[in-house]
């Protein structure tokens, strides 16, 4: 192609503090291609878009428009030049209704809202994009595609060039997704660049002129679609070096079977969660975004009950409607989101390890006895090897890695039988990761049992006694670790083939 | 009629449900008081709407952004005292200057208001329950303890209020009422059909994707606070020119009231949504609960204040079970005719 791209990166570069997102990027959009863009979670496609969109600055680098370069300073900058995205989660304003949400941005217009004409063209807009929707309606309660055909609308109002979709069909149905890949076709068509970000590889060979691997912040590869076969897409996708500090270690599973789900439903978000949990034993469950592996742990910590199917915990059937029913049959969840869910960033350490288990620290006056609370901090601290001066710190000045230490000895100090982990180790560096698996082996040795959450393959294989795939809220298979491998867990988990 | 129960949007229902409300109310006193209709219940009510519905529609433009304005009185009294000292001083003045000079005075406190809420970042209830205490003392200090009296001011500004415009029905409709509801629907007119004003309600709605859509979020909320400071400046001047009479203490509670008119009138204290037409409407609520109350023997006047509360809790919270529900009815509503299409569309 010899075409001037619409958009170019042109070695792209961003870090945040000491963390690489995003290097040396380098990509071309032509007018009138679909261009996919896939990675693994944590791959730096997030971060790309940010930087297309204006919403970062890249720390180096260059992003041309139309062969010139530009600085993107903000959304507003970026719109203006023709660029739009679109997410999973549809951007719009629920209080005002689908004519206003679609030229709430409109730049070109007067000072003076002409509702009739505004009217005319947003129907015009939509029924160009192939939808049939009222345009009266108030945004609230419209479902995800009609909201994303209304961003896709208010994109096309302002003369759009490049077309980000960021996991557009990741919530739609099928039908609504197929629908959704019909409007990106006749887009680009139009001679839009299309930018198509998905983890269903099957429609980004459907819908992708060309297709870019990143991974690790990093372009691997970009190649048209009829060269490239799913297996090769899957081996640039996982393909890094495996370092030494995810070493296999021998699985310390008993015969007692502690957890027996059967057919486990929550209707419209999973179906079907099928499986045994044994005492001692490292269960991981692998999965992309969209897989609704978060799901199934918040069902069985009790925080959205299940709305079929079966739970035996330690031999006895159990219906999980509360956390704290949870809690007091000895079951602990770590979240993945340490601000929101985990811990309480300006509290000190001390009071963040004993916030579950204060009720053992009460004096016979009912306070809290510090002493004691300091006591199991500091034994804490020294066991999980927390990097920090001192237990009265706040948390919220440590690093990820302490922190996500913190949040595990909160919930160790409980002496749960069940401990889920939602993505223990994401966004801590390479030591901390390997303190982390040691302490959850450790967990299991001691006669607990794990269920692991994790979007990291190799940690998966190295942690995990099996593995249990899940793709949009169905169980594809448990495979045993010693048999897995990266290449065949993301098949499974991208739909490419079916679990051994 | 099934028919224009589905068209009409939640804050139309509002509005008809409001009017009804009122109505009822008025029957509810006639019955209750003796010669209650008369001329100077209109007159009474109308006039206390004329500064009622300025800060409440002040306070609308505030909440629409998903803020709050508590300092709205201690600007109200400010500036009703300076503008006293300003004509009392300056007698031969015109007029437009003086409005002028109100809506700049206010504008300026909104603006501090603003800073502080856009650009510090501060959460509003703190800035302005704040600004409130430092503004009423900056009056205090302003005043030096002494009060504008009516003798002071130009008859051509305290007969204002008075003045007949027309009369429709036997009902006089006086100057400064009809110049607040004036002032409201040209206000209502720029929020519904001006674009920049629109924005209001999109920061409002969804802050994070008013953001994403290229919207300075920031410089909206300024604008809205200083807009609201502005109006609350004559709503000051009307106040002057109703009571002629300032002390320090004027406009102390108008926070409270313009809250509840506004909430009563449907704004969602959430931001996004709303009407100042309904802003309007629950001023007249909450006027002619309050002006009958004072005539209604069976209830001590030191009951006005918890009725008015219960008022706001009455309101917004059937407000929130009845929204949520029609709009949930609606999109199941919506949601069976997809179904119903695609099954058709299913069988050839």
């Amino acid at each position: 192609m010899s075409a001037i791209p619409t958009l170019a990166l042109r070695a792209v570069s961003k870090s945040f503090g000491m963390t690489v997102a995003l290097a040396d990027m380098t990509l071309e959009l032509f007018p009138g291609e679909v261009h996919a863009i896939v990675g693994e979670n944590g791959a730096g496609k997030s971060t790309m878009i940010k930087i297309m969109t204006g919403i970062y600055q890249p720390s180096s680098g260059q992003v041309e428009i139309g062969g010139a370069p530009v600085v993107l300073s903000g959304s507003k900058a970026a719109r203006l030049r023709g660029v739009a995205a679109i997410y999973q989660e549809p951007m719009v304003f629920p209080d005002l209704d689908v004519t206003e949400n679609i030229f709430i941005s409109a730049t070109d217009a007067g000072l003076i809202l002409d509702r009739r004409s505004m009217r005319r063209r947003a129907e015009a807009l939509i029924d160009r994009i192939g939808m049939t929707l009222d345009v009266d309606r108030e945004a609230r309660g419209l479902t995800l595609a009609e909201q994303q055909a209304v961003e896709i609308a208010r994109a096309l109002s302002q003369d759009v060039r490049v077309l980000i979709m960021d996991e557009p069909t990741s919530s739609l149905s099928a039908h609504e997704a197929a629908e959704l890949r019909r409007i990106a076709r006749s887009l680009a068509t139009a001679g839009v660049a299309v930018v198509y970000i998905s983890h269903r590889l099957e429609e980004v060979f459907e819908i992708a002129d060309r297709v870019t691997v990143i991974r690790d912040g990093r372009h691997i590869s970009t190649r048209p679609v009829s060269e490239v076969t799913p297996q090769g897409m899957i081996a640039d996708m996982v393909g890094r070096a495996v370092g030494n500090y995810f070493t296999k270690m021998p699985s310390a599973a008993q015969q007692e079977v502690v957890l027996s789900v059967r057919g486990l439903t929550r209707t419209g978000v999973f179906e079907d969660i099928t499986f045994d949990l044994h005492r001692g034993e490292v269960l991981c469950m692998a999965g992309l975004i969209g897989a609704r592996r978060t799901d199934v742990a918040l069902s069985l910590f009790g925080v959205h009950p299940a709305t079929a199917g079966e739970l035996r915990y330690k031999g006895q059937a159990v219906r999980m409607t509360s956390p704290a029913q949870a809690i007091a049959l000895g079951i602990a969840y770590v979240s993945e989101d340490r601000r929101k869910l985990g811990l309480a960033m300006p509290l000190p350490i001390r009071s963040n390890i004993s916030l579950a288990t204060l009720a053992q620290y009460l004096s016979p006056l009912g306070l809290i006895d510090r002493r004691r609370e300091r006591d199991t901090a500091m034994a804490y601290r020294e066991r999980l090897n927390i990097r920090a001066p001192d237990v009265d710190m706040a948390v919220g000045v440590l690093s990820g890695g302490n922190q996500q230490k913190v949040m595990l000895a909160k919930w160790l100090a409980m002496q749960p039988d069940l401990l889920i982990v939602d993505e223990p180790t994401r966004g801590i560096d390479v030591g901390a990761k390997a303190e982390v698996h040691d302490l959850i082996r450790a967990f299991v040795r001691g006669g607990g049992t794990a269920l692991v959450i994790s979007s990291d393959l190799p940690e998966v294989l190295a942690l995990g006694d099996r593995i249990l795939v899940m793709r949009e809220g169905r169980q594809m298979g448990i495979i045993d670790s010693a048999r897995a491998t990266q290449e065949g867990i993301m098949a499974v988990a991208t739909g490419q083939s079916e679990a051994a | 009629m099934t028919g224009l129960f589905h068209r009409l949007s939640p804050q139309g229902l509002r509005i008809l449900a409001l009017l009804a409300v009122i109505l009822l109310l008025l029957a509810f006193f006639a019955s209750q008081i003796d010669g209650y209709f008369n001329a100077r219940l209109f007159s009474r009510i109308s006039g206390s709407v004329a500064i009622m519905a300025l800060i409440a529609t002040a306070q609308t433009l505030v909440i629409l952004t998903r803020n709050i304005d508590l300092s709205i009185g201690s600007v109200v009294g400010f500036t009703a005292f300076a503008a006293g000292n300003l004509v009392s001083s300056n007698p031969e003045m015109s007029a437009l200057l003086l409005v002028l000079f109100c809506c700049c005075f206010g504008a300026c406190f909104g603006a501090v208001n603003g800073l502080i809420v856009a650009y510090g970042r501060v959460p509003s209830i703190i800035v302005t329950l704040a600004t409130m205490a430092i503004f009423r003392s900056l009056l205090v200090e302003y005043s030096d303890g002494k009060s504008i009296t009516t003798n002071t001011l130009p008859a051509w500004l305290t007969e204002f209020p008075n003045m007949p415009v027309f009369t429709v029905f036997g009902l006089e409709f006086r100057a400064a009422f009809v110049a607040a509801l004036t002032l409201v629907f040209a206000v209502h007119l720029a929020l519904t059909r001006l674009r920049p004003m629109r924005q209001f309600f999109a920061v409002g709605s969804n802050p994070e994707a008013a953001e994403m859509a290229g919207i300075d979020a920031r410089r909206v909320v300024f604008s809205a606070f200083v807009l609201s400071g502005a109006l609350a400046g004559l709503a000051g001047l009307m106040f002057l020119a109703r009571f002629g009479n300032i002390t320090v203490v004027a406009g102390l509670g108008f926070e409270l009231k313009s809250v509840a008119a506004a909430v009563v009138g449907g704004v969602n204290i959430f931001g996004g949504s709303g009407t100042v037409i309904g802003a309007l409407l629950g001023a007249v609520l909450v006027d002619v609960i309050d002006t009958s109350l004072v005539r209604w023997a069976i209830v001590s006047e030191f009951w006005r204040e918890a009725v008015l509360g219960a008022l706001i809790l009455l309101s917004v919270t059937t407000d929130t079970l009845f929204t949520r529900r029609l709009v949930a009815w609606r999109a199941a509503r919506a949601h069976a005719r997809r179904e119903a299409a695609l099954n058709r569309e299913a069988r050839p």
